[in-house]
């Protein structure tokens, strides 16, 4: 199948990556290359829908495991209230995300929501920002900057850009970074045995 | 050539995207991830959202990777000795500043069939075909791994990568942020400092600094007195990363060094004893300058970008030299269709080299620039899915010295199940002339009146000299490897080759005038030799727990060289006599509590048999105490099962060699 017979290199990088925006089409080439674009995207669909890498399986865990080493304020957790656990942008976690159907944080209960749009954002526990949302990360920590909330990204210099916590390949492996300042910022404190484990970055 | 970093990392990717571990590391479901630590969660190792390969160990070639925390817990000190942790390399010191590195044979102090790059830059010497490892060295704490294979690797880096290719690539500066200070001493290592500091330049560009001085004693020559060998180094640098948006990342970095070697000449003489012998202080310095640009869109796609200036020069009793290289390096990958990855690129190096010559050695003419001009292509092509993977291509090359050149190679991969593999090459490498070996005047030796080799009733001098004629020595190359890893803990790799070599290196005698003093004699550097080799390569890495692991390997190699008919050499055929023919390395590495760790090195050196150098078996020792994660203390033994052994002698060059001693030191390194 020699379909994506042009340079890759070529490709808009927004759309290679992410999916989202349709290329312009100019021609027989716009049209063929239309055409490549569409297999590799539903090739990354398929991909999404089926299994669940383990790279966000790692990440799922770890988003369940930080709620051990981390005290919200205690205003932030009536009695009742489930821990609300936020996705913002197009994530990868997939069926993955049912991991979290049996989990309790301090015997709460764990429910997902997933955010498309700044302007729907509602309170949350932790709100992972996935890299599709990367360039609109000054709008998000802003706008849940007085909620008390974990946040975590998944690109270089998400922590030093005010993010909470911040996965990073290492070696790919998934390791994180925690940015102190925001944490304090957002009311959380964050027990040293995780700081232990983290690289520590500053603003 | 040396496209260096990126081309490895791509290497690798075309054999780990389709290969195996990564679908082995999938297998894992959230019951397995659930019962993990958060520290055991952050080793596990899954396909990183960058795209950026891993698993380099999946490539279709005899590699092997030595990692920054191999280097630490070894205790090494230098590049070279670190070297010694890989299977089938040859490491062997002539004294204390200079050792003879290769793989698969062919080993010397200009040990001219392995290339090795720092960061993508070359420092194998234009001039003599070879590294001098004693002017080469990076603060160790900053590597982030070796990647050496064995074999040829002429197709992605281009000439003289025959029987191996080095690739000593150095952290980026995101990940050596804040301080390292790093003090120690003993009794062969006197003394060693690094400072090195790490910070932010702006919100996406990182940096480092550092300096670090070295001073090392002498050894002892045979008759067991003080050589005159001692060293000592000063050497600073930086490095700058910077990442614009999702894809590119933008490099400069740069060192400088200066440095003091020791060294005992002996200079053929035609007067009684055939040699005089001068104790040396050699002055060596130099600086270079790297900047590089990669751009990575897709795991498919990208490019790099790299142009690096490099300075050498180098003062001793022999000649002096200032050689300057420009180099410029370029590739593009992409996918072409379903299953072919495509990489592609070119380069230029720009060669000068000016030289102040002898009695003893000289260059004509004394000053030369040269142009290399090199282009390569190469398609993996995945023709079963995850399965098969067939890659092939070739180097073109054109120099100054040889011509036009191609190397190409053929790579078949098949991976039977995520837990082995099954690998394959035939492959064709040229070592390229060096300036030495069309330009040099060297005063080899001197053959005293009526002494074996010479019945004549005057002294023979006997002057190398370099010949326009000589050409690329060549090699065929015949390769097949098996990786198995039977359980998580547990990997075997193996290797085995059979080189078949055409057009050595040989010396002919060329002229001879009779003076009324002596007879002088010009030999000239020619290919009149061929030969083969063969070998096998074990290694195995073994966690037996999480505080105690073996990494061991075992090589055979045999060498065969036949000099032409016709030809006046008796001095080249018994080079297959001078890389021992096994060598074994076992290494422990043991945790005795989470802040006290034991690391026991083993390794047996064969005998070499024309140096009358035998076999040898050398104990190192490294018990390291950290009481906090920013403060470890060590104390390191080195060679502890003999007070001294020799283990190589120098040619062409006539050096006094000294023996290995052992040796103890002391170190603290404080992160801050």
């Amino acid at each position: 199948m020699k379909i994506r017979n042009t340079h890759s290199i070529d490709l808009d990088p927004v759309v290679t990556k992410g999916c989202g925006s349709r290329p312009r089409s100019n021609g027989i080439f716009g049209a063929f290359r239309f055409a490549a674009v569409l297999i590799f995207c539903s090739s990354f669909v398929a991909r999404a829908e089926g299994d669940v890498s383990l790279e966000y399986k790692v990440k799922t865990v770890f988003l369940y495991n930080f709620t051990k080493f981390i005290e919200w304020p205690p205003g932030s957790m009536p009695e009742d209230g489930d821990f609300v656990i936020g996705i913002f942008g197009d994530d990868q976690f997939g069926d993955g995300l049912s991991y979290f159907a049996d989990k309790k944080v301090r015997g709460r209960k764990i429910m997902v929501r997933k955010f498309a749009y700044v302007d729907d954002l509602e309170p949350c526990h932790i709100l992972f920002i996935c890299s599709s949302a990367k360039f609109n990360h000054g709008r998000i920590l802003a706008a849940v900057a007085d909620w008390h909330v974990l946040t975590v990204g998944e690109w270089e210099w998400f922590a030093t850009n005010g993010g909470v916590i911040n996965f990073v390949s290492r070696g790919g492996k998934v390791n994180f970074e925690i940015n102190q300042a925001a944490a304090g910022r957002a009311g959380l404190r964050i027990s040293s045995n995780l700081l232990n484990l983290a690289t520590i970055v500053t603003e | 050539m040396k496209i260096a970093i990126r081309l490895l990392l791509l290497f690798a990717l075309q054999a780990a995207f389709a290969h195996p571990i990564r679908a082995n590391a999938d297998d894992m479901d959230f019951e397995q991830l659930d019962g993990l630590s958060l520290a055991e969660l952050m080793d596990v190792v899954v396909t990183s959202s960058s795209k950026k390969p891993e698993r380099l160990a999946d490539a279709p070639t005899a590699i092997y990777v030595i990692t920054n925390d191999d280097i630490r817990r070894s205790g090494v000190t230098t590049i070279p000795e670190a070297l010694r942790m890989a299977p089938g390399i040859q490491v062997a010191r002539i004294d204390a500043n200079k050792w003879a590195v290769s793989a698969r044979g062919f080993n010397g102090r200009f040990a001219n069939k392995l290339l090795v790059l720092i960061d993508g830059r070359s420092i194998y010497t234009p001039t003599f075909s070879g590294v001098y490892w004693e002017a080469q060295d990076v603060v160790l704490e900053d590597i982030e791994r070796i990647e050496v294979v064995r074999g040829p690797g002429a197709t992605l880096w281009g000439s003289n990568a025959v029987n191996g290719v080095i690739n000593i690539i150095t952290k980026h500066s995101r990940d050596t942020q804040g301080g390292l200070v790093t003090v120690g001493g003993g009794t062969e290592e006197t003394a060693f400092t690094t400072v090195r500091y790490g910070g932010r330049l702006s919100a996406d560009a990182t940096y480092r600094m550092y300096t670090k001085y070295v001073e090392r004693d002498d050894f002892v020559n045979a008759s067991n007195n003080d050589g005159a060998d001692e060293w000592d180094k000063f050497q600073g640098g930086f490095r700058i990363d910077w990442s614009k948006g999702d894809t590119d990342t933008f490099t400069v970095q740069g060192d400088v060094y200066k440095e003091t070697v020791g060294q005992t000449y002996l200079f053929p003489s035609t007067t009684t004893p055939p040699f005089a012998s001068f104790e040396d202080e050699t002055d060596i310095s130099g600086l270079n300058l790297v900047g590089r640009w990669e751009r990575n869109v897709s795991e498919t796609s990208g490019m790099f970008l790299q142009l690096y200036y490099d300075n050498f020069q180098r003062e001793d009793l022999l000649v002096g030299e200032e050689t300057d290289i420009f180099d410029v390096d370029y590739h593009h990958r992409f996918g072409l269709g379903i299953g072919n990855d495509v990489i592609w690129g070119f380069g230029y190096r720009l060669v000068s080299g000016a030289f102040e010559g002898t009695d003893q050695v000289a260059f004509v003419p004394a000053d030369r620039t040269t142009h290399f001009y090199s282009a390569f292509v190469q398609d993996d092509i995945e023709l079963v899915e995850d399965r098969l993977h067939l890659v092939i291509g070739s180097k073109f090359e054109h120099s100054y010295y040889s011509g036009f050149e191609y190397q190409p190679n053929i790579r078949l991969m098949y991976t039977p199940s995520s837990r082995q593999s099954i690998w394959g090459a035939v492959s064709r490498a040229v070592r390229t002339p060096s300036r030495a070996a069309d330009d040099v005047l060297l005063n080899n030796r001197v053959l005293p009146a009526n002494s074996p080799g010479n019945p004549f009733p005057l002294p023979i001098q006997a002057t190398i000299r370099g010949h326009s004629d000589f050409e690329s020595e060549e090699l065929l190359a015949y390769e097949f490897g098996y990786r198995v890893s039977p359980t998580s803990d547990l990997s075997l790799d193996i290797a085995v080759f059979y080189n078949d070599y055409d057009d050595l290196r040989s010396f002919e005698v060329a002229e001879s005038i009779t003076n009324p003093t002596h007879i002088d004699t010009y030999v000239d550097i020619r290919n009149r030799m061929d030969g083969e080799a063969y070998g096998i390569e074990l290694a195995a890495d073994w966690s037996l727990t999480d505080w105690w692991r073996l990494q061991s390997s075992y090589a055979f190699q045999r060498l065969q060289l036949h000099i032409d008919n016709g030809s006046s050499d008796t001095t080249s055929e018994p080079g297959e006599r001078r890389t021992p023919q096994q060598q074994a390395y076992l290494r422990s590495s043991f945790d005795i509590t989470t802040a006290v760790s034991l690391d026991v090195t083993a390794r047996f050196v064969d005998g070499i048999a024309d140096f009358d150098i035998d076999g040898y078996t050398a104990i190192d020792v490294r018990l390291a105490w950290s009481p906090t994660e920013r403060l470890v203390v060590s104390v390191v033994g080195q060679n502890l099962l003999d007070d001294r052994h020799p283990e190589y002698q120098p040619r062409l060059i006539n050096t006094v060699p000294t023996e290995v001693q052992s040796g103890v030191y002391g170190k603290v390194a404080w992160q801050f």
